[in-house]
């Protein structure tokens, strides 16, 4: 493709956000995701190119480095910076229909859990693959995810919780959501969440890392 | 019984620096900007804070069940699971303990993850856990010297939600404590605030047994620890 969407993904596999920005070294005084994305849509590349072949595949390729441990939160961060760079240039065209996102994902930690990071890291990686991401925070109730669900048909869930004390608030969680609309799907993650722990609370699916949401909502 | 609160400046402990810049991704060599400069900015910082706590109590009417994988103390069961038993035994004495870094990093990394600055705020996370740990070991030291005095050895610390111990005995441990000790507080979920925070609890008797706590006797698979080289 386009050798300017090939460096577009590079910045966002590296966490390149500008021009000015140090960072990572071996990148240092070259242009950033901010730049190149600019002169892609100056160069009449279209949006959704930008995301589908500049964007996704940095993301992708930051997913399965973390998943093998070959970078950390903090260079995941640096690239969902760059990523984010990059999507204030892509929103109007998402805003007018010009290019699309892949589908919603509505992510929240759990009722009476206030852990954030790796939530935040679900939804920074699930958004850099195509996706549209409602974040409803910390400490979320059936209730809102009920109302985000109605608000975004079609939406896939995602609960997180980093305790076994709050783990169990994804069993009712996941009942509530069953009961109000039943064909939503739920994910589910965090610390001490397991494959069997999905099985028992009749969530659809564990996703031990980020990347593994977005191969699961990749597939379906 | 016997109580204890400190009160530590950032100083007074050790912080393993090289252990953070593991957990940042960084094993070798020094770090890159910007990290270099964000992680030089947190300690600085925190070489301000005054919110640093730490306090144990110390409980003598005990029993540790290693049948039933219970600890007894001040009339409340603790299931601390077959592990934690297993490492208590011996033991006459328990001393329970809360540790925190306090609410100004817990709250300063919060509010930058949040917003502003995610990276940075990470970093101030990052930093908040190694203060949290390093309290942790400055208290332990101080009991440990404590006990030495009348002979006494002690264990290596035990919390709950480790190793099976079930994270809801947080309320019972916490109610061995006045309201707020260390200015750390539980929600109804068992969840400490300030969220920097670690409590549990330590063995203490002539023939205790001081084990290092290896990452073979926790289930955790996909802990961020795990992936570092130090551990
Ligand atoms: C929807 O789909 C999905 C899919 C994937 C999803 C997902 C949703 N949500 C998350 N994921 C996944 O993707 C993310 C990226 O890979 C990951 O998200 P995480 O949030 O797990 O990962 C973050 C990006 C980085 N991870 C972290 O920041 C947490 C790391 C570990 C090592 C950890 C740390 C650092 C700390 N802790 Co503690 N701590 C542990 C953690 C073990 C671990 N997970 O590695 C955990 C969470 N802690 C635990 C415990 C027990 C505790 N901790 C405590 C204290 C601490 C420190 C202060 C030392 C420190 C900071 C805590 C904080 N909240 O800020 C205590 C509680 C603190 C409190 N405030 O109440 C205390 C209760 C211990 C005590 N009694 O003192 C355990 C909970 C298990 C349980 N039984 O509930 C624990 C799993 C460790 C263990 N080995 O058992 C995945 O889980």
């Amino acid at each position: 493709m386009n050798e300017l969407l090939g460096k577009l993904a590079a910045c966002i596999e590296f966490g390149k956000v500008n021009l000015a920005s140090p960072y990572p070294p071996h990148m240092k005084d070259q242009e950033g995701a901010d730049e190149i994305t600019r002169r892609a849509l100056d160069g009449g590349v279209d949006p959704q190119d930008i995301l589908y072949f500049g964007l996704m595949p940095g993301m992708e390729r930051v997913g399965i480095k973390f998943r093998e441990n070959r970078v950390f939160v903090p260079q995941v961060l640096m690239s969902a910076r760059a990523m984010s760079t990059a999507m204030l240039h892509l929103k109007p065209y998402f805003l007018s229909g010009a290019a699309r996102q892949k589908g919603t994902y509505i992510i929240g930690t759990v009722l009476g859990d206030l852990h954030d990071i790796g939530k935040n890291l679900v939804a920074m990686m699930v958004e850099g693959n195509g996706y549209k991401v409602v974040d409803l925070g910390t400490d979320v109730n059936s209730e809102k995810f009920i109302a985000a669900i109605k608000e975004n048909t079609g939406a896939v869930v995602g609960l997180s919780a980093l305790l076994t004390t709050t783990m169990v608030n994804m069993q009712h969680i996941t009942s509530e959501i069953k009961k109000a609309v039943p064909e939503t799907l739920v994910t589910i993650g965090g610390a001490p969440v397991n494959h069997d722990f999905c099985k028992k609370i009749g969530a659809d699916f564990y996703a031990p890392d980020p990347q593994g949401v977005v191969e699961f909502l990749n597939k379906k | 019984m016997m109580n204890r609160e400190f009160n530590f400046r950032l100083d007074e402990l050790v912080i393993d620096q090289q252990e953070v810049a593991a957990v940042l991704g960084y094993d070798e060599g020094p770090l890159p900007e910007p990290f270099d400069s964000y992680l030089e900015q947190a300690m600085d910082e925190s070489f301000g804070l005054t919110d640093i706590r730490a306090a144990y109590r110390i409980v003598d009417d005990i029993m540790v069940n290693e049948k039933e994988h219970l600890l007894m103390a001040c009339g409340l069961a603790f299931k601390v699971g077959k592990t934690v038993c297993g490492e208590l035994k011996g033991s006459q004495r328990l001393a329970f303990f809360i540790c925190s870094a306090g609410k100004t990093i817990s709250e300063k990394a919060e509010k930058l993850l949040k917003g502003e600055d995610p990276v940075l705020g990470y970093v101030y996370n990052v930093v908040g856990n190694a203060i949290a740990e390093a309290a942790g070991n400055r208290m332990q030291l101080f009991l440990k010297q404590a006990m030495e005095k009348s002979g006494d050895l002690i264990t290596n610390r035990y919390s709950p939600g480790y190793c099976h111990w079930n994270v809801a005995d947080q309320h019972k441990l916490f109610s061995l404590f006045p309201d707020s000790t260390c200015g750390v507080s539980l929600t109804s979920s068992a969840l400490m605030q300030p969220v920097k925070s670690i409590s549990g609890v330590i063995g203490i008797g002539r023939n205790v047994k001081y084990r290092a706590y290896p990452c073979e006797l926790c289930s955790a698979a996909n802990c961020i620890y795990r992936r570092t080289m130090h551990h």
